[in-house]
């Protein structure tokens, strides 16, 4: 077989894996965007034959979302909060920490990345049990620390890597005080990093399930759980409604994001970057 | 500056940890939620994860996150290596806000779109067909099972080979074709060859999300496909044997510790001896 040929082929190999990537993570939503305004009452063929918006005025007048939709946004709000302090200054200790286990310590505090969800709810539940917690939003909230503390963690530290130690040393040997050369040198140069691994956070714990499923009460319950009785119970299109809205929110997320931060700068560059 | 995170985070790991250990030791009775604390400690429960019909739910997690984070490998390589080597800046930034997207998009929303597209009513039901498979058999349960995990770990694959490709030097691709090698042997004998820990790496954190999933056997596994993950759920959920869950949590847990930092590590090791 002539080079030629064989260039050609591995071209159109490359080119259709791509595509098929993009067709597999685009259609499914493109799919449920159409569904979502189906008209029928029932789940027929697709494509549906007439539109409607009845499936978001459902979702608009249904009580049971809205209580799911508010408390995931306090879960997940307070739970990014505290998550966000204690993993920014971790990872600036760890980043600038000779002591031994330094290693483990940094393993053990992201191994909740690791263990399945399912795990950490279960043990949560147990563990909230023995403490006399019964309150769904209290094991809502520790639960949820527990799973976005290392996004934060993980995601601030990799962005100190490019930070060097020397500016903060330095405004020590000019006379600041510690947490003066903390909060005026280290973390504005880090904010970047900060705000994707709140960024990160925030979605883990708003999109999480594993964990919630243990945690929820009768009264208490997050939206995904709630999304995820009601696709169970019954197969009606207000999820389908449901889930363009969550798309339009995360499409309004990635622009803020790219605003803010720059999602090169999240992604980064490289040793060779154009 | 410690501290904080240490009062906060020892509690929530070592608390479940050890709560769910001391559970998982109980005597489980059946009708009552928890174990029995005034029984003895006991390792029933470990050994009635062991028998066959328990295997067979852990060997169905392993098979099934092998199949799909491979294949999440095999499609998200080209799609990273593309952005990085060949998209213009506006295209680049069109792709990784994408990737970004798919990755923030709620899995339950994605899994959604998933089952209603490649699902009997679904516009590419004949998917499956085109496959040899049925779609209402227990191959067909897999299949989406396996669509499902893909569409989860492909944004994640994607986005952590791009990484991987910017610290590969270019001009070492253009040697080789400007040495004469076709195309595809360039892409494998020096891309790929380079990226080799870095594709190991996102393959093994793949897979780790890949067997922990509960979300997308429950919704298209019908049954026929269930992780441990959802037999941990059930164990909670429907006959309230906490002990038999918390001695299956455990073994779970440890497996897929001992599997991500093990794996991980060999990866190392072995590029470490290789010289670099």
């Amino acid at each position: 077989m002539s080079k030629r040929i064989a260039d050609a082929l591995f071209e159109a190999a490359y080119l259709s894996l791509i595509t098929l990537f993009i067709a597999f993570s685009v259609i499914p939503v493109l799919v449920a965007l159409v569904l979502s305004f189906d008209a029928r009452g029932f789940m027929g063929p697709f494509p549906p034959t007439q539109f409607s918006l009845r499936w978001y005025e459902r979702f608009l007048a249904d009580d049971y979302y809205h209580a799911g939709l508010a408390t995931s946004l306090i879960v997940a709000t307070v739970a990014t909060l505290i998550a966000t302090l204690a993993g920014t200054l971790a990872a600036i200790a760890l980043s600038r920490a000779t002591f031994r286990g330094r290693a483990a310590l940094q393993a053990a505090l992201l191994s909740p990345l690791v263990v399945p969800n399912v795990v950490l709810g279960f043990g949560m539940l147990v563990f909230a049990a023995r403490l006399g917690i019964v309150d769904g939003m209290t094991r809502l909230i520790m639960g949820h620390v527990l799973i976005t503390f290392p996004y934060v963690m993980r995601t601030t530290a990799a962005s100190l890597v490019g930070i060097r130690a020397s500016y903060y040393e330095a405004a020590l040997s000019l006379g600041a005080q510690p947490w003066k050369a903390l909060v005026q040198v280290t973390l504005p140069l880090a904010r970047t990093g900060i705000l994707a691994g709140a960024t990160f956070g925030f979605v883990t714990s708003f999109d999480d399930v594993g964990v919630s499923l243990f945690l929820t009460d009768a009264f208490t319950y997050t939206l995904p759980v709630a999304i995820l009785a009601q696709m169970r119970a019954n197969l009606d299109l207000t999820i389908a409604a449901l889930s363009v809205i969550f798309v339009v929110a995360t499409v309004l997320l990635i622009v803020l994001l790219d605003r803010l931060a720059g999602l090169d700068a999240i992604v980064g560059r490289g040793v060779y970057g154009r | 500056m410690l501290w904080p995170a240490l009062v906060i985070m020892a509690p929530l790991l070592l608390g479940p940890l050890l709560a769910l250990l001391h559970e998982s030791l109980k005597p489980y009775v059946g009708g009552r939620i928890g174990g029995d604390d005034a029984g003895a400690l006991t390792l029933a429960n470990y050994a009635e994860i062991a028998a066959p019909e328990y295997v067979r739910y852990f060997l169905d997690t392993f098979r099934v996150g092998l199949i799909s984070s491979g294949l999440a490998l095999v499609l998200g390589f080209p799609m990273a290596h593309f952005i990085v080597r060949r998209a213009s800046p506006p295209v680049r930034r069109l792709l990784i806000g994408g990737l970004v997207g798919t990755l923030f998009l709620s899995l339950i929303v994605r899994v959604y779109a998933i089952s209603m597209t490649f699902g009997p009513l679904g516009p590419l039901s004949g998917f499956s067909r085109l496959l040899g498979i049925a779609s209402n058999s227990p191959d067909g349960a897999e299949l989406m099972v396996v669509l499902g995990l893909m569409n989860t770990t492909l944004p994640l694959v994607a986005l952590t080979l791009i990484g991987t490709l910017q610290n590969i030097n270019p001009r070492l691709e253009e040697a080789a074709m400007s040495l004469g090698a076709p195309r595809w042997k360039t892409f494998f004998l020096v891309t790929v060859m380079m990226c080799l820990p870095g594709i190991l790496s996102a393959g093994i954190t793949a897979y780790a999300f890949c067997i922990s999933n509960l979300v997308v056997p429950m919704l298209v596994g019908r049954g026929f496909i269930l992780f441990v993950s959802n037999l941990i759920y059930a164990r909670f959920s429907e006959v309230a044997n906490f002990p038999g869950g918390a001695a299956l949590s455990i073994a779970m847990m440890v497996i897929s510790v001992g599997l991500f930092y093990g794996l991980l590590h060999l990866v190392r090791s072995t590029w470490q001896e290789a010289g670099k």
